[in-house]
């Protein structure tokens, strides 16, 4: 972790109540980083992992596979690797099981929506602005939401949690490892970007133009997105001119900070990756010209039910499309899903991911999964599980900007790996082990490896955990 | 291959929704007979004019049409149950549903077969999917007791209702109390009147109708609808989550005579023991695990199968908001189950013969058996698994057309980057 963004974390903390101590050229930084992530990998044994069959997501089934990883990260990924020597070394024969890397969930709301979903606690969507750049997840993230570790026993080891979508721009989306902790930053993922939620379609023209404001459109909810970019693109004009004054040696004069305006100048910078909810393919078709105009990316389209309409430019701009297996006709914008639409994404080279959105959803990742191959099966494509396990895995990564570090089995990431107690393409199967960073945080054969938050101690008895 | 075989065949009857053959054999299938013949690993299934005329190993007769269902496995038709099939198009336009009313008048009287559209793009894709008949109902309302369920087929054409008014829904715990005016305690006060103004009802009809009574709380035709309620005729399906909810009501329906099925039921596995000796079943989501509420803190994975441990009688909903648009992926649901404990034959169960045995049409639907309705899917493996797909879905003894709007728009864009245009493709 690096200790220059601990303290600088900290120093914006406290800055409210300690003014005299804080560094006022250090705090009010634009691209200062307070909330940073704290999250520490748990110490373990060195893992070996024999006779298993492994998908490692980059495209390779391997029968008979090896896996070793060890203070975090993986050492080797092999077929009938040698066990390595050494007393620690805890050797787990996976016979008839399956191995793949941690389930990664790019849209939940877990912890802003949290169980039970009564109002005191539903903090998702700051549905007061059809622009509220300004707001972070993390803000409302309850760790102690009993959802997070029904997801960790269905082999979600990385989730994105993103503001809801009631709003044009609805806040910063962060990306979370699937450990307990007692705050949000010991959480959180160390260095992965932000995302930035956007949303078209129905709901921020339903949301406004119900409150009789704009946008009541869709023509109104593009003009909300450019008139935010071309505000954005002054803000980020006067910054880069105060940085280039302060390296110059001759500091100007420090533009004032506007919240909103950092996240958005954040998308420009590239640093924080556009998460947008949209629906229709003629609407992410706009939403990719948008960003030409103003010169950003779209990392992903979220619910992307009609991306089998575009596939073609969605391979051509390289945008991921996180979707559903099956999900249809709750709204007019979800009238038009086939169940071959990840498929048929992938097909095109376009970069296919299965969300969930869902708290039962983000259980059965794996499942979801294979019911989209098997669609596509079914129309005659071949699609295998080492394909199709990078929906919920490396592309999943590749969306939140943390491919680097984890979703394959690939020596030197991050040891986020699962083991099934068989093939994860099917119904029967469940999660037995999940290993975040080489530590094993949930077990289903032992109680004592199996997390509950605070929510479900004496939940129904008071000697008892509420499962 | 069998993709393009089967685009030849939708292409060739796209005018009518059904091949008809009046004989239909299916050979070499394994056949889920939910009786008490059990599972046929090799067995041949001879339809005639609609009805299942014989089932055996290597039936020596011929057909008109022949399906070779080699390493394929045959149940009945998926019986779906609890949703708004046919009276939904798009959950979010309120004026595509109709299966909600706020007329204060009507309470358990609301029936909503009547509203069914068998056009709906909702009917041909479920169909296709293994759906063959489903227990429509409202799925709540602003009476305590909102309405009567009926139970629809999905052949898809004018004469879809197979059997009317065959359980009231209704709802307690929190949504009850909340309609009662804030306490649970109310809503079991005003149960109680609903039933005894019934009551009254029976006995002092000639003067009610009359306008010699004095003046009833309940509307007349709600009065009437509770009529088989109370002679035991239709059960009382109610929405109840908490365990000391199901007891309440248990007891209410013990001093009532009337029959109760618990619906959701998070912690019916609390009072499994209670259900089972009052012979309550409980209709559930069986993927539904989390405490989405105060009253549901004990929702848990295995429900299903402590349940049926200790002898409840199981009927599954669909996964929560998706029961209707997707109320086929049931099967997935009950596969789950499977996986966390509840025994398989019990989970195939839960999805097609149970809800007839509680419901109705038990007498011709939910056994492949000599004289039952021929009312089946074919499935290319293992129904309950998420890698398998039906292949052919039989209703009234004719295989029905798998075209949806889902697959002409998979047609039409599957090969986008050939062709950008689209519009003029059909």
């Amino acid at each position: 972790m690096n200790m220059k963004l601990i303290k600088l974390g900290i120093a914006a903390l406290l800055s409210a109540v300690v003014v005299s101590c804080a560094d006022d050229s250090q705090d009010e930084k634009a691209d200062a980083k307070p909330f940073a992530s704290q999250y520490k990998v748990q110490e373990f044994q060195p893992v070996f992992i024999k006779n298993a069959t492994l998908l490692t997501a980059t495209g390779e089934q391997i029968d008979n596979g090896s896996v070793y990883f060890k203070d975090g990260k993986i050492i080797s990924v092999t077929e009938d690797g040698d066990e390595p020597t050494g007393d620690d070394v805890l050797v787990i024969d996976a016979e008839g099981k399956w191995v793949t890397p941690g389930i990664i969930d790019v849209h939940s709301h877990l912890g802003v929506y949290p169980a039970p979903g009564v109002l005191t606690s539903a903090d998702g969507n700051e549905m007061t602005a059809p622009v509220t750049a300004e707001v972070w997840a993390e803000h409302s993230v309850w760790p102690q939401d009993p959802q997070f570790s029904l997801a960790l026993a269905g082999g979600v080891t990385s989730m994105q949690i993103l503001p809801g979508s009631a709003n044009l721009v609805g806040g910063r989306g962060v990306t979370l490892k699937n450990v307990l902790g007692r705050t949000v930053m010991d959480m959180k993922f160390p260095n992965a970007p932000h995302g930035m939620k956007m949303a078209c379609g129905e709901n921020p023209k339903r949301v406004y133009g119900s409150k009789g404001r704009s946008p009541s459109t869709r023509m109104g909810n593009v003009a909300g997105y450019r008139a935010s970019w071309i505000k954005a693109k002054d803000y980020k004009k006067q910054w880069d001119a105060y940085n280039d004054s302060v390296e110059a040696g001759k500091p100007g004069k420090k533009p004032k900070r506007d919240l909103q305006m950092d996240t958005l100048m954040g998308v420009l910078n590239g640093e924080i990756l556009v998460h947008n909810h949209c629906y229709r393919a003629d609407e992410m078709a706009v939403m990719m010209e948008i960003a030409k105009e103003f010169d950003y990316k779209v990392s992903t389209f979220h619910h992307a039910i009609e991306s089998y309409k575009i596939a073609d430019l969605l391979a051509e701009n390289d945008v991921c499309s996180a979707m559903w297996s099956d999900w249809w006709g709750f709204k007019q914008e979800a009238y038009d899903t086939i169940p071959e639409n990840v498929a048929l994404v992938d097909k095109a080279g376009a970069c296919a991911i299965v969300h969930s959105d869902s708290a039962v959803g983000i259980q059965h990742l794996n499942k979801e999964a294979a019911k989209a191959m098997t669609s596509g099966n079914q129309m005659g494509l071949n699609i295998q599980p080492k394909d199709a396990i990078k929906w919920i895995t490396i592309n999943a990564a590749q969306s939140l900007g943390v491919s680097e570090e984890t979703g394959s089995l690939e020596a030197g990431k991050m040891a986020d790996i699962v083991i099934w107690d068989g093939n994860p393409f099917s119904v029967y199967t469940k999660a037995e082990k999940v290993f975040v960073d080489g530590a094993l945080k949930y077990d289903r054969n032992d109680k004592a490896s199996q997390p509950s938050s605070d929510f479900d101690l004496g939940a129904l008895k008071p000697q008892e955990n509420r499962l | 291959m069998r993709y393009l075989q089967a685009l030849v065949a939708s292409a060739a009857i796209l005018i009518t929704s059904t091949v008809t053959a009046d004989t239909l054999l299916i050979k070499n299938a394994k056949v889920h007979t939910l009786s008490s013949q059990g599972t046929l690993d090799q067995a041949d299934i001879l339809i005639e004019n609609g009805k299942i005329k014989a089932v055996g190993s290597n039936l020596s007769v011929t057909a008109d049409k022949i399906i070779d269902a080699n390493g394929q496995q045959v149940t009945p038709g998926i019986f779906a149950v609890a949703n708004s099939l046919g009276l939904v198009e798009i959950d979010a336009l309120n004026q595509t549903g109709d299966s909600v009313t706020q007329d204060e008048l009507s309470g358990a009287s609301f029936s909503i077969e009547e509203a069914f559209n068998p056009h709906s793009t909702l009917i041909p894709h479920n169909r296709a999917n293994g759906v063959t008949r489903t227990l429509v109902a409202p799925p709540f309302g602003d009476h305590l007791l909102f309405g009567q369920a009926a139970i629809m087929s999905l052949n898809g054409d004018y004469h879809p209702l197979i059997k009317k008014d065959v359980a009231i829904f209704g709802s307690y715990g929190e949504r009850g109390s909340n309609i009662a005016g804030g306490s649970r305690a109310s809503a079991l006060k005003q149960l109680q009147s609903l039933l005894d103004e019934a009551r009254e009802y029976a006995d002092n009809y000639e003067a009610i109708l009359s306008g010699e009574y004095r003046e009833l709380f309940t509307s007349l035709d709600d009065l009437k609808a509770l009529q088989a309620l109370i002679d035991r005729q239709i059960p009382l399906v109610m929405n109840v989550q908490r365990a000391a909810d199901i007891k309440a009501l248990l007891r209410f329906s013990q001093k009532n005579n009337i029959r109760l099925i618990v619906k959701g039921g998070a912690e019916a596995w609390m009072v499994a023991k209670d259900l089972a000796r009052a012979n309550i079943s409980v209709m559930l989501d069986p993927m539904d695990n989390i405490p989405r509420s105060f009253e549901a803190l004990g929702q848990r994975i295995d429900n299903a199968a402590l349940l049926d441990k200790a002898g409840v009688n199981l009927i599954f909903l669909g996964q929560s908001f998706q029961n209707t648009h997707n109320a086929h992926t049931v099967r997935h649901s009950a596969g789950t189950a499977v996986s966390y404990g509840l025994p398989y034959d019990k989970a195939l169960k839960a999805f097609t013969v149970n809800p007839a045995r509680l419901f109705g049409g038990a007498d011709t639907y939910g056994r492949i058996l000599p004289g039952y309705d021929a009312e089946l899917v074919i499935w290319d493996g293992d129904p309950l698994e998420v890698t398998t797909s039906p292949v052919e879905v039989v209703v009234d003894g004719k295989l029905t057309d798998k075209t949806t709007k889902a697959s002409r728009l998979r047609d039409r864009y599957k090969d986008i980057t050939t062709d950008k245009n689209t519009a003029y493709r059909k």
